[in-house]
């Protein structure tokens, strides 16, 4: 049995049907990669594993470590040990990032973490993700630059140290060097840590830096076609279009409201 | 949030005739903007006059064309006794005040003063503080000069009480060139419905002296099922004068907690020659509280910083009139409040500046921010601008909020429940101003004071938040 599991997963909106039958099996230490068009359901996928209240699940199950997820508020999947790296980070004006780091780790602990234990987790994720002292001491998000909040998105993962992350499309709008400090942090989590990870991407820039061992290709809200590394390279080559034909020739979908 | 921008006047580079009142149609209240009824009377003659005006006048009424009053007709003020006991120090002090140095403190409890004290030191080099009718029998030369010099006494017939029936009260004298760090605290408590309080402050800082000055407004929670009597009444004058070069740090924590309290205050600051006055007011609770808090820069070369909070629950009136009056240039002025809003709570937030002719190379800014957390919750927040010099910058701008859904769910996703993350957001929206007391116990007592609120609010916010 996978960490997390997800089966027939089928999710709407107020005003449309968006993902039609999703299964995905994810484990601790596994790479994946999540790619497709844009449309296909790829964030509203991440949104709904964290339980966001504008998504609606009409059939199908999510079970993490075990224990069935599907309607469990967000605080509650995020102490279980998921996590969401934002495509859009939220700014919460009037708090410091270490200041939001502290509470977020002290609601997964009975006891609050000690100052010099939470100093030590800090000053490690900061040298990981390669960012100024003076950075955790600004408002979370408030006034960052595109790059500083997907950085402070990974410094807070690599605080927070889940078993499953699931990353919203954490390489778009970045420059190069942000992506490959990003990058490297979600590899070194993965190997000093042993995090799970979802990489959600329309691109394929990322996955030269992260090596997933496991791709999926999002079209239409149903997964179209799985492999190994060896499908980032084919969808380079050949893009959407073609293995949209493909699949649609072989598997019978219509696509009738994709992208 | 949405930003609803700002409106500026002039820039100070290009000069632009503003004609005064345009900018006042909505507008309900008005600065006092000059000589106040201290004009060489004696205080006996003061009260006279005021007792005068108090029997002709009715029970105020304050309406703004079609969308708000203010009013005082539910308040029986003849079941009210002005001199009804006190048994010492009300326990809400106690509990609410932060144990920490200070430079001296006064109490008044119903309508007496039922402690004081001040550091020895102090008292050596010159400082007063005492009640104001010991003050007026020992210092009356100098309470004199200051008295009522720039309030009035016949506005309303709650400011004509407060001048007519004073007792206790507060004088706080800081002498030229004294520097102090710790905070004089005035406290100004209610233990029990039925009593009038009419709380009258004055402070001198002489030239060059440099203080704070905290104010607590405090009362128990009365409960509302008790026989008799249920209300209770602070009407409230304050006046700070700080003399040339003069710096005050004024702060007030006002929470008349859940019973019906009703307090109707006038406060002013002014500030003299190349003076300074920091004054943030945290006006956090109270049936129906009315106050009008003018800053007022005197003279060339003064400037202030006006920063305040307000925070409205279940049934409670707020109306607040907040003037940023600069008489001579130059001059500066900066206004920034932030004010939030549950239950059936109304608040209005009336910000004005007036720029007075004369008071060129003045430059003013006012910003006012808030935030509604339930569907029947209501702020107003009406800034206005009324210059009258030509060489001036005076701008305003603000936001009005609500809970965002997206910040709750991000924080959830980190493992924040709901009522936390809320209370993440709307502490947050309160830091900047917060931040700015710059006195870590007075911070507490206001970071509690807004988590109190919010806890008490809990479940109408998360009925708010869910249904939309």
């Amino acid at each position: 049995m996978a960490d997390l599991e997800i089966r027939d997963l089928h999710v709407r909106t107020e005003d449309r049907e968006i993902l039609r039958g999703v299964d995905l099996d994810i484990n601790r230490g596994e790479i994946h990669a999540l790619m497709g068009p844009n449309g296909s359901g790829k964030s509203t996928l991440a949104n709904t594993l964290l339980g966001h209240p504008s998504y609606e699940i009409t059939a199908g199950s999510i079970e993490f470590k075990g224990e069935d997820i599907t309607e469990a508020e967000p605080h509650e999947r995020a102490k279980a040990g998921l996590f969401l790296a934002f495509q859009y980070p939220v700014s919460i004006p009037g708090v410091s990032v270490a200041n939001f780091l502290r509470m977020a780790i002290n609601a997964k602990r009975e006891q609050p973490i000690q100052v010099k234990e939470f100093r030590q987790q800090l000053q490690h994720a900061i040298e990981l993700l390669d960012v100024d002292r003076s950075f955790t001491s600004r408002p979370l998000n408030d006034g960052f630059s595109g790059g500083e909040k997907k950085r402070a998105e990974i410094l807070q993962m690599a605080m927070l140290a889940p078993d499953v992350a699931i990353l919203d499309e954490t390489d778009s709008g970045l420059d190069i060097d942000a992506l490959r400090t990003v990058a490297e942090g979600v590899q070194r989590l993965h190997d000093e840590q042993g995090l799970g990870a979802l990489i959600i991407t329309h691109y394929q820039r990322i996955l030269h830096y992260v090596k997933p061992e496991f791709v999926h290709i999002l079209m239409d809200g149903r997964i179209v076609l799985e492999g190994g590394v060896e499908l980032v390279e084919r969808l380079e080559r050949e893009g959407y279009d073609q293995i949209r034909q493909e699949v649609g020739a072989t598997a019978g979908a219509t696509g009738d409201d994709g992208v | 949030m949405s930003e609803p921008g700002g409106e500026t006047v002039g820039n100070g580079r290009t000069p632009v005739q503003v004609k005064a009142g345009r900018h006042r149609e909505a507008t309900l209240y008005h600065a006092l903007a000059g000589a106040g009824a201290g004009d060489g009377r004696s205080l006996a003659e003061l009260r006279t006059a005021a007792r005068i005006a108090f029997e002709s006048l009715d029970l105020p009424v304050w309406r703004r064309s079609g969308f708000w009053s203010t009013s005082l007709q539910d308040l029986d003020l003849d079941a009210l006794d002005a001199d009804s006991p006190h048994d010492g120090v009300p326990e809400v002090v106690t509990r609410t005040l932060p144990d920490r140095p200070r430079a001296g403190r006064i109490v008044q409890s119903a309508g007496a003063v039922v402690a004081l004290e001040l550091d020895p030191q102090l008292a050596e080099e010159g400082v007063i503080l005492c009640s104001l009718e010991d003050a007026f029998r020992e210092h009356e030369e100098l309470v004199s000069r200051w008295y009522s010099k720039r309030l009035t006494l016949d506005r309303h017939k709650l400011e004509a009480a407060n001048a007519a029936f004073w007792t206790g009260g507060c004088f706080l004298y800081v002498p030229q060139g004294l520097v102090i760090e710790d905070p004089f605290e005035i406290v100004y408590a209610i233990a029990r419905p039925g009593v009038a309080q009419y709380g009258r402050t004055l402070v001198v800082g002489a030239p060059t002296s440099e203080f704070r000055v905290h104010e607590y407004d405090l009362a128990e929670d009365f409960d509302a099922a008790e026989e008799g009597v249920r209300q209770a009444l602070h009407a409230g004058a304050f006046e700070l004068y700080l003399q040339d070069g003069a710096r005050c740090r004024l702060a007030q924590v006002q929470d008349w907690g859940s019973g019906e309290v009703y307090d109707v205050s006038t406060r002013l600051v002014a500030v003299g020659r190349d003076a300074h006055c920091h004054w943030l007011p945290a006006l956090v609770g109270g049936h129906l509280v009315r106050q009008h808090l003018e800053l007022a820069v005197t003279e060339a070369g003064g400037d202030m910083a006006f920063r305040g909070l307000f925070f409205a629950e279940a049934h409670e009136h707020l109306d607040v009139f907040a003037v940023d009056l600069q008489e001579t240039g130059p001059s500066g002025g900066d206004v920034h409040w932030r004010g939030a809003a549950t239950g059936e709570s109304r608040a209005s937030f009336e910000g004005l500046i007036q720029i007075d002719p004369g008071a060129q190379k003045t430059h003013t800014y006012l910003q006012i921010h808030s935030m509604m957390l339930s569907p029947k919750a209501r702020i107003d927040a009406i800034p206005s601008v009324l210059v009258s010099a030509d060489d001036v910058s005076a701008s305003h701008g603000g936001t009005v909020g609500e809970l965002d859904e997206t910040g709750i769910f991000y924080m959830q996703s980190r493992g924040l429940d709901r009522a936390a993350a809320v209370r993440v957001i709307v502490e947050g929206f309160f830091e900047p101003i917060v931040h700015e007391l710059q006195d870590e116990p007075l911070q507490e007592v206001v970071r509690r004071k807004v988590a109190a609120k919010l806890a008490a609010a809990r479940e109408d916010i998360e009925a708010y938040a869910t249904s939309r």
